[in-house]
């Protein structure tokens, strides 16, 4: 009986490791980290950094890929008026060729990449929480596949205080 | 309707594919799409020819490496039956399709994907997948992601050695498709 529990779960070990490495069974994934508190003053701004991580094998593309063909990554946010969101910044990408296409180095964000997105307060703000909603977009590949455009979720709130 | 990927996302859920795991011998669900150049062409035009069905998109780095293997391919079997059709699955215009196909030196009909053809395929949405149909119009072969070069001509051979059912029984393939040679080549 301890024989025949052992087979089984080597069967099914040997199934899931057969099916982690087939393209194409895996989902690529980007996860955002939890954002902190969030405050400024009417009239300020701050900047927040948003700090995503790709899937362990899998990349996406950086905000400024080398081909117009690329999808870029892209973040769209919108905060509660009349708080707003005056600037994105993202990183460079790495430059890396990939064994489909050896003698082509693409601009990618693979593991862990931050993206600042800055936040204004107007002087005539009244004091409360503004919720700053949206989402990132990316396309991901591993090493002989690639996925269909997907969206994340990207939510923060922004606690505007007195002056 | 050029496929999404939020419609994919949703098709997975409420339509679990038909198409997954081992396809061999299931008949390959005719389609009607359009070529690049606006012409409506059916799988079921090709009957009698063995037929290499990629689905694949522009912004698809490991499908521009089959690229190239599929134009010699048509070069090299096309004499003796072989078809590719190329599906294109992006939200990008035909025009650019079009144009990157030009690029790429494609030979074979390129064909604007849809939802409903990703749908009925097993919801391609891991590219490159191809699918490879013998002449009587059943799968023999289905690969996803970027296969070895030998693997893909294998299943090309595979698919040439078929015999349609209730063709002559003169030893070779002689079932011509339903209609003219077609399509979208893009030279």
């Amino acid at each position: 009986m301890k024989r025949i529990a052992v087979l089984l779960a080597v069967a099914f070990l040997s199934t899931g490791w057969v099916l982690a490495q087939e393209p194409g069974s895996r989902v690529p994934s980007v996860t955002l980290a939890p954002v902190g508190k969030v405050q400024l003053k009417p009239g300020g701004s701050v900047s927040v950094q948003l700090d995503f991580r790709v899937g362990s094998e899998f990349h996406i593309n950086s905000n400024q890929p080398k081909s117009e063909l690329l999808i870029p990554t892209v973040l769209k946010l919108s905060a509660g008026a009349p708080v707003r969101i005056a600037g994105l910044n993202y990183p460079a990408g790495q430059e890396v060729a990939f064994p489909f296409a050896p003698g082509e180095k693409l601009s990618v964000y693979s593991g862990d990449f931050s993206v600042t997105a800055v936040v204004k307060a107007p002087t005539t703000v009244k004091p409360g929480e503004f919720p700053v909603s949206g989402e990132l977009r990316f396309q991901a590949c591993d090493r002989s596949a690639c996925y269909p455009p997907r969206s994340i979720p990207v939510n923060f709130t922004v606690t505007v205080g007195s002056r | 309707m050029v496929a999404s990927g939020k419609y994919l996302d949703r098709a997975r859920k409420l339509h679990p594919s038909t198409l997954v795991g081992d396809v061999r011998g299931v008949a390959a669900p005719d389609f009607e799409l359009t070529s690049l150049d606006g012409k409506r062409v059916k799988l079921s035009d090709y009957r009698g020819k063995a037929v290499l069905l990629n689905f694949w998109a522009t912004w698809c780095g490991p499908c521009k490496v089959e690229m190239p293997w599929f134009v010699d391919l048509q070069k090299r079997y096309g004499n003796d039956g072989l078809v590719v059709l190329g599906v294109a699955m992006d939200d990008t215009e035909a025009p650019k399709i079009a144009q990157f196909a030009s690029d790429m030196g494609v030979n074979y009909p390129v064909l604007l994907g849809t939802d409903k053809v990703s749908e009925e395929y097993g919801n391609v949405e891991f590219l490159p997948t191809s699918f490879y149909i013998d002449r009587d119009g059943k799968f023999v072969g289905k690969g996803v992601g970027l296969l070895d070069r030998k693997e893909v001509e294998a299943n090309v051979q595979k698919a040439l050695a078929s015999r349609v059912i209730g063709a002559a029984t003169s030893g070779t393939a002689t079932a011509l498709p339903r209609t003219s040679q077609p399509h979208t080549t893009v030279q």
